[in-house]
C-alpha cells in the first residue's frame, strides 16, 4: 500500500478512505490563518459513486489506491456504454458514460487515451486535452457584427456544435480544448 | 483565454466584474456614513506583522549610495491601523492589498488579495458585529440586484442569491460561541475541547490521523473544518465567538472566562467572511505575545524578520478600547457576484498573470 502527504493530493488522485476506493474530484488547500494548513477535499466513491467532504490536516498521509492505467483505443459505442481496446493485447473493455464527464462528444475512432482501472473496473478517463477535428458543416461568414471579435457556429464530424472564427470553412481540421469547449487553432 | 480576452470576446461579462466597484463604493460609503475616517497604509515595509504561520513576500530597498534595507510586502494592514489608533485617530477603516507566500491553490484565495480592515473605537468585537450587519445591508442595497422573498418578514434588501440558494442577511445574524458549537455540532464538552491530551485523544476515537507530533491545534482546527463549519453559515451569516486564547493572538481574554478571549469569524455559503478581535491594548503581553510568534516562524524554518518595536512603541502611548476586524473584500466580491471562485471577479487572477495551469 502506497501513501501520499495530503497537501500532494490533486484532483484525479485515486485514495482509500474509510476503506473505500476514491477518486479526488476536488482539493482545495485550506488555511485557517492562525493555524496550519489543510486539504479540503471532494472524493467520490468509484464502486457506489457516493460523494464524501473530508478536511485532512497537510502534513498527515493519505493511503492511496494501486490503480493500473492503460492506454487504450476507442472502437464504437452502444447506448451509454463505450467500448475499448488494448492495442497491444486486443483485449477489449467497456466504459460507462459519466467517466467522460461530458467530454464523450468529442470521440473519435481510435482516439487514444489512458484509462485507470481498480480491480479490473474502469474507475476513470484521461480525456486528451486538445482534440484534432474536422469541420463537417459551415456556413460562410455573415457579414455584420465584426467589431468584437466575431464568432460563427459549425458542426464538426462528431456531430456536435462549436463556436470558431469566422474563416474557418467546411473541410478544414481544427483544434479543439476539451475543457473550455473552445476553438485552438487550424490543425 | 485570458480574463482581458474573454472581456473583448463576451462584454456582457464586465457587469460581473465591475460588482467589485460597487462593493467597494458601498464599504465606503458605509463606514463614511458611521463617521469612520478612511486611512491608507503603507505596502513597503521594513518588517512585517508577526504571524506565526503566514509566509510573506521579501524584496529589498536600495538608495542611490547602494545602501541596502530588507523590505517586505504586508501580509495584513493591522499593525499600522493599530499605529493610527494609538495616536488618536478615532474609529478608521482601510481597503488595500496584502500579500501571503507560499500558499497553494484555492477557489478562496489569491496570492495577492483585497482587505477591508475597520476599527471601531471605543468599541469591542460585538460592536464590530453590529457593523458588519449594517455593512452587508448597504453592499446588496448598492448592488441593487434585490427580490421579492417569499418570507414577508424579510426585506428584499435582507436577501442574497448565491450559487441558487437564498440567504438572509437580516440582523441579529446567528451568534454561536466556539464551546457552543463543539458541544451542539461535534458533541464534546469544553474541558475536552482545550485539553490537548483529551482532545486528540477524542479525535483518534473519532478516526482523525494521529500521531506523536499532531497538535491541538491540528485536531481542534480538523474538527471545526470536518463537523462544525459544515454547519454554520447555511441560511444566513453565522458569528462563530470567543475562541481558545491560544487562537487569538491579537485579542483580549475574557474577563468572564479568561479561557477564552474576545474573538469572532463569520461564515457563509462553506466561505470565511472575516475574523474580529476586542483588540488587545496591553503593550506588555503584545510584545510577549509577538515574540513567541516570532519565535514560532523560526520554529518552521519560516522567513526570518525583526518585531516592529515602533508597534510596540505605540502601544504604550495608550492604544483606545478597539474592536477591529479583517474581511476579505474578494470573497465579498465573490458572493454579490454570484460566482463560485473569487478568481472569476478579478481582471488579473494570479494563474493568468504567471500561467500557471489552475487544476
Amino acid at each position: 500500500m502506497s501513501t501520499m502527504r495530503a497537501n500532494q493530493l490533486k484532483t484525479g488522485v485515486f485514495v482509500l478512505y474509510k476503506g473505500q476506493p476514491c477518486a479526488v474530484v476536488k482539493c482545495e488547500f485550506y488555511f485557517p490563518g492562525k493555524g496550519s494548513a489543510f486539504a479540503r477535499t471532494r472524493m467520490k466513491n468509484v464502486k457506489t459513486g457516493n460523494v464524501y467532504e473530508y478536511t485532512f490536516k497537510s502534513a498527515e498521509m493519505v493511503e492511496t489506491v494501486d490503480v493500473d492505467t492503460v492506454e487504450l483505443q476507442y472502437l464504437y459505442s452502444d447506448g451509454d456504454i463505450y467500448y475499448f481496446m488494448n492495442p497491444q493485447t486486443y483485449d477489449q473493455f467497456e466504459v460507462d458514460k459519466p467517466l467522460f464527464e461530458g467530454k464523450e462528444k468529442y470521440l473519435l475512432a481510435e482516439m487514444k487515451m489512458f484509462v485507470s482501472f481498480y480491480e479490473g473496473k474502469p474507475i476513470g478517463v484521461r480525456f486528451p486535452l486538445k482534440v484534432t477535428v474536422k469541420v463537417t458543416e459551415a456556413s460562410d461568414a455573415v457579414a455584420g457584427n465584426t467589431v468584437n471579435a466575431p464568432k460563427k457556429t459549425v458542426t464538426i464530424e462528431t456531430g456536435v456544435e462549436v463556436m470558431v472564427p469566422l474563416f474557418i470553412k467546411q473541410g478544414e481540421t481544427i483544434i479543439i480544448d476539451t475543457a473550455t469547449d473552445e476553438y485552438v487553432s487550424r490543425a | 483565454m485570458k480574463t482581458f480576452q474573454k472581456l473583448k470576446e463576451k462584454p456582457e461579462l464586465w457587469k460581473q466584474y465591475f460588482v467589485r466597484e460597487k462593493v467597494i463604493d458601498a464599504i465606503r460609503a458605509y463606514f463614511k456614513g458611521e463617521g469612520f475616517h478612511e486611512a491608507e497604509v503603507p505596502l513597503l515595509l521594513p518588517t512585517p506583522s508577526t504571524e506565526p504561520f503566514l509566509e510573506v513576500f521579501k524584496t529589498k530597498l536600495v538608495d542611490d549610495q547602494g545602501h541596502k534595507w530588507d523590505g517586505f510586502l504586508p501580509s495584513s494592514p493591522e499593525f499600522a491601523m493599530k499605529k493610527l489608533l494609538s495616536a488618536g485617530s478615532g474609529s478608521i477603516f482601510t481597503i488595500t492589498k496584502s500579500f501571503r507566500n507560499g500558499e497553494g491553490r484555492s477557489s478562496r484565495h489569491n496570492p495577492e488579495f483585497s482587505i477591508l480592515e475597520w476599527y471601531r473605537t471605543p468599541g469591542d468585537y460585538m460592536d464590530v458585529a453590529h457593523d458588519f450587519e449594517g455593512l452587508m445591508i448597504k453592499i446588496n442595497q448598492t448592488i441593487g440586484k434585490l427580490r421579492k422573498p417569499e418570507n414577508q418578514q424579510i426585506r428584499a434588501s435582507e436577501i442574497l442569491m448565491y450559487q441558487g440558494k437564498e440567504y438572509s442577511l437580516k440582523a441579529p445574524w446567528e451568534r454561536i460561541s466556539v464551546a457552543e458549537a463543539f458541544e451542539k455540532y461535534a458533541g464534546i464538552d469544553t474541558e475536552t475541547m482545550l485539553d490537548g491530551k483529551r482532545l486528540t485523544a477524542c479525535g483518534k476515537q473519532r478516526g482523525y490521523q494521529v500521531d506523536e507530533k499532531t497538535t491541538w491545534e491540528e485536531i481542534w482546527n480538523q474538527i471545526i473544518a470536518n463537523e462544525i463549519e459544515p454547519k454554520l453559515g447555511q441560511k444566513g451569516p453565522t458569528i462563530l465567538y470567543d475562541y481558545p486564547v491560544s487562537q487569538a493572538a491579537l485579542s483580549k481574554k475574557k474577563v468572564s472566562d479568561p479561557r477564552f478571549a474576545e474573538r469572532f469569524e463569520v461564515f457563509m455559503a462553506g466561505m470565511e467572511l472575516g475574523n474580529c478581535f476586542s483588540e488587545l491594548t496591553d503593550w506588555r503581553e503584545q510584545e510577549a505575545r509577538c515574540l513567541a510568534d516570532l519565535a514560532l516562524r523560526q520554529a518552521q524554518g519560516k522567513l526570518a524578520y525583526p518585531m516592529d518595536t515602533d508597534f510596540i512603541e505605540a502601544l504604550k502611548m495608550g492604544m483606545p478600547e478597539t474592536g477591529g476586524i479583517a474581511v476579505g473584500v474578494d470573497r465579498l466580491v465573490a458572493l454579490f457576484a454570484d460566482a463560485p471562485d473569487i478568481a472569476d471577479t478579478l481582471f488579473f487572477p494570479v494563474g493568468e498573470l504567471f500561467n500557471i495551469s489552475i487544476i
